[in-house]
């Protein structure tokens, strides 16, 4: 027979073609999407912003080697999840954590938060935010200091102008949480920060100029990077979405100006690449809604009432527990009556 | 027109330029040898020739009493050579009547019947016969399917053109050069389920059949005897895989959902592949029993591929060179579609009646890689246009919940590949349901045996 002498014929089950999406090319478009905003994070904030982000990449990716290899299982840093988890951690602390701490919070987030479970998929909760809320109890003062962009407007342009007193500068968020159950409107906060209106504190904080995390804060580059992944269909529109809408609503009910919400703190970030991490969200349709409305409503609430001015973290982290319910959530099956119960054949 | 679609599956690059436009050429085995397996379809049968008997072209050769199968015939003249196993699609080995053609030419057909006059009964009984099968891949007896249970009210008829797998151009050849055969095939199919309306329904690749197969039905309607009296229209699709499965053609033509574990008759539908129906108005018109089929045969790796008409049991082999040439670096040797076909280790297997193309891949085309973690990306949950939960079945399958993965699906998967097409991290998801669905019947097996040995036990009380 000529084929088969010539050539080795392989046996396999069908599909015979398959999709040329892999694994690596969707961590890949992650990746590049990450990189704008993590640019627009050293731009923000210099050098620190970048020692932290090499940091948390470099060792996310040796500790995962390290222990894979340690554990004798096959070393997948080729598959770049671990470059992603080090962006994401970086992206979500503050620019002037020292790198010492950064890569403490690197450990934490691979070694526990990711191989602890079985590595990639296996996680229960994101690695990255993991290993921030383990920074952020750890040394919760220097994880709270915040220094001020070098291209801030209002009163904080003037304490950036002596570069290295600008520690300890205030996030929006700590204007926007109510003081004393009195909540404030827009116009007070841009009185207070130091700016002339509130469309001015809008555009500022659209474009990142104000204290908060390395990444977190070039709004206009998360939107485009969520728009991006939507069209290369790497995430779903479901979580994000319901996430945002829920946290909005949430705090607008709490009387505070929408914008600002959707403007301060973690929220568009957490939105955009935290809640669409594939492993620790819901994979079904209505769990991945669900999924995201119970993210942003425990933000919203967490801003309201909560101890902290942020609630993205122990959002996602709390939801990230109940995805496996979220999973039982399964779509009516093809050829069943609604009033049928899914599991009956 | 306008497309119609439905939710969910996967749009693979079509591959049918190659041999799209290529019309179909009869070709013979260059052994003058061919390998008919025993059983095509339905239950098995038993030989009814030994070896040194000589036989005629259309001659039965193999048949059960079982209402579920369907006789086999000789495929060319000549002698019985011997009657021996080979592993033939799906890698399995089965007796094959193995028949040395002479140049005797000798036919052994039925005589012509009118489908129009006969009884339902003697229609039914022509169908079987003829021994055909569904010549989509399935092999299922046509004669069953032309036979809905009692009591089911049949409205439509649907023709299945849709030739959703890429690579395979065969159901459109026939289309364009059997329009008026697959009509006729139609009519008589109508007539013997009752069906008011037909349907032949395409993908939106293969638009340009559309005037073709509407002058067709023209003409048959300008004789309003027979087969002219029946109503048939054309219904284009989009061009998105799964279209030509039954579940997503009811859906998408007619809107309606096959229940679950039923068949298309509960919502007043039967469907046949086009091919199928040439096959039925042949069986009809010529007496002319399934002895021949046509299939495609493509793929990156042949240098020369085509549509051929060739006589079941041709071995794909014997077809190379004088009729298929191939390049070298062939990793794969797909007989039907690369989504649902089967690999095989050598092209020496028999062409059946269930074999709609053959398919020699390169390395590049078909994918080789190792599997890899699941990332739980949901692109499976996507893809699925039954709208089950692939990566939940696969989880409660691994952690030995038989009854979770059903919840999820299991037993309603089409084993349609979309869900393995989709996946990034390369797991053979459609392969872990057909284990999963053995054993869920292995355990009902087990549990129906248990019944017994305690109904045993207590009668022994």
């Amino acid at each position: 027979m000529a084929p088969s002498d010539k050539n080795e014929i392989y046996l396999s089950s069908s599909p015979h073609s398959l999709t040329p999406v892999t694994t690596r090319m969707i961590m890949l478009t992650v990746i590049g999407t990450l990189l704008p905003v993590a640019a627009w994070g050293v731009y923000l904030f210099g050098i620190p912003a970048l020692v932290n982000l090499v940091a948390a990449v470099v060792s996310c990716v040796v500790f995962e080697a390290l222990f894979r290899k340690l554990t004798r299982q096959d070393v997948r840093i080729g598959d770049f999840s671990a470059v992603i988890t080090g962006l994401l951690l970086a992206m979500v602390i503050t620019p002037v954590t020292p790198v010492w701490m950064t890569v403490l919070g690197s450990f934490f987030a691979i070694v526990v938060g990711k191989e602890f479970f079985g590595g990639l998929g296996a996680n229960v909760f994101n690695p990255a935010l993991v290993g921030r809320a383990f920074m952020f109890v750890s040394f919760a003062q220097p994880m709270t200091t915040w220094i001020s962009p070098r291209t801030a407007g209002g009163q904080d342009a003037l304490a950036s102008a002596s570069y290295a007193d600008a520690i300890t500068s205030a996030t929006p968020l700590t204007y926007i949480k109510p003081v004393d159950g009195v909540v404030q409107s827009a116009a007070e906060i841009a009185d207070k920060s130091g700016f002339f209106s509130s469309s001015e504190v809008y555009l500022s904080y659209f474009f990142g100029h104000r204290g908060g995390c390395i990444g977190e804060s070039a709004i206009f580059l998360l939107v485009a990077a969520f728009l991006l992944l939507l069209i290369t269909r790497v995430i779903d529109w479901r979580a994000p979405v319901a996430m945002v809408v829920t946290a909005v609503a949430v705090t607008f009910l709490a009387g505070i100006d929408p914008l600002l919400t959707l403007l301060s703190g973690g929220l568009v970030f957490g939105a955009v690449f935290m809640v669409t991490d594939y492993a620790t969200s819901p994979v079904t349709p209505l769990g991945r809604i669900i999924f995201g409305a119970g993210c942003g409503l425990i933000t919203g609430l967490i801003r309201v009432f909560g101890g902290f001015p942020e609630g993205v973290m122990f959002a996602i982290l709390i939801m990230n527990a109940l995805v496996p319910f979220l999973d039982r959530l399964i779509p009516r099956k093809y050829g069943k009556l609604p009033r049928e119960k899914g599991g009956q054949a | 027109m306008k497309s119609k679609s439905f939710k969910g599956g996967v749009h693979p690059s079509c591959k049918k330029e190659t041999t799209e436009s290529l019309s179909l050429v009869r070709a013979f085995p260059l052994t003058k040898t061919v390998w008919i397996p025993v059983t095509q379809g339905g239950a098995p049968n038993t030989p009814l020739v030994k070896p040194g008997d000589s036989v005629a072209l259309g001659q039965k050769i193999a048949a059960s009493d079982a209402y579920m199968s369907v006789p086999v015939h000789a495929s060319v003249s000549g002698t019985v050579k011997k009657i021996e196993t080979r592993v033939v699609t799906g890698n399995v080995e089965v007796p094959c009547v193995v028949i040395e053609a002479d140049e005797s030419g000798t036919t052994d057909f039925m005589q012509p019947l009118d489908p129009f006059t006969c009884t339902r009964e003697d229609a039914l009984n022509r169908v079987r016969e003829a021994g055909i099968v569904g010549m989509g891949g399935a092999s299922f007896p046509a004669h069953v399917k032309l036979n809905p249970p009692k009591g089911s009210v049949i409205e439509y008829f649907l023709a299945n053109g849709a030739e959703c797998e890429p690579y395979l151009t065969i159901d459109a050849r026939i289309m364009e050069e059997r329009a008026s055969a697959v009509m006729d095939g139609i009519a008589i199919a109508m007539h013997i389920t009752g069906a008011r309306k037909g349907v032949v329904v395409i993908e939106d690749n293969k638009r340009n059949l559309v005037p073709v197969l509407e002058r067709a039905i023209a003409d048959q309607r300008s004789n309003p005897v027979g087969a002219g009296a029946y109503e048939i229209s054309v219904q284009v699709c989009k061009t998105r895989y799964p279209q030509g499965s039954e579940k997503m053609l009811t859906k998408a033509v007619l809107g309606r959902e096959i229940p679950s574990g039923g068949l298309p008759t509960a919502i007043g539908c039967v469907i046949q592949n086009v091919g199928t129906l040439v096959a039925i108005s042949e069986a009809f018109r010529l007496g002319k029993p399934l002895v021949e089929r046509p299939l495609t045969i493509s793929g990156g790796a042949c240098t020369r591929s085509g549509n051929y008409i060739v006589p079941v049991g041709t071995l794909v082999g014997d077809l190379i060179p004088d009729t298929v040439t191939l390049a070298d670096g062939v990793a794969k040797i797909v007989s039907g579609g690369p989504l649902m076909g089967f690999a095989m280790k050598t092209a020496a297997f028999p062409v059946q009646k269930g074999t709609s193309g053959v398919l020699f891949l390169t390395k590049k085309e078909t994918v080789l890689d190792e599997e890899s973690a699941c990332i739980g990306c949901g692109r499976c949950v996507a893809a699925c246009q039954c709208r089950l939960s692939p990566v939940l079945m696969d989880r409660a399958l691994q952690a030995d919940n038989l009854d979770e993965s059903i919840r999820c699906g299991l037993m309603d998967c089409i084993e349609c590949g979309s869900c393995s097409w989709v996946c990034p991290s390369r797991i053979q998801l459609v392969q872990r349901f057909r284990v999963g669905k053995q054993r869920v019947c292995e355990e009902a097996k087990k549990a129906e045996e248990r019944k017994k040995l305690k109904i045993v036990c207590k009668g022994d009380n």
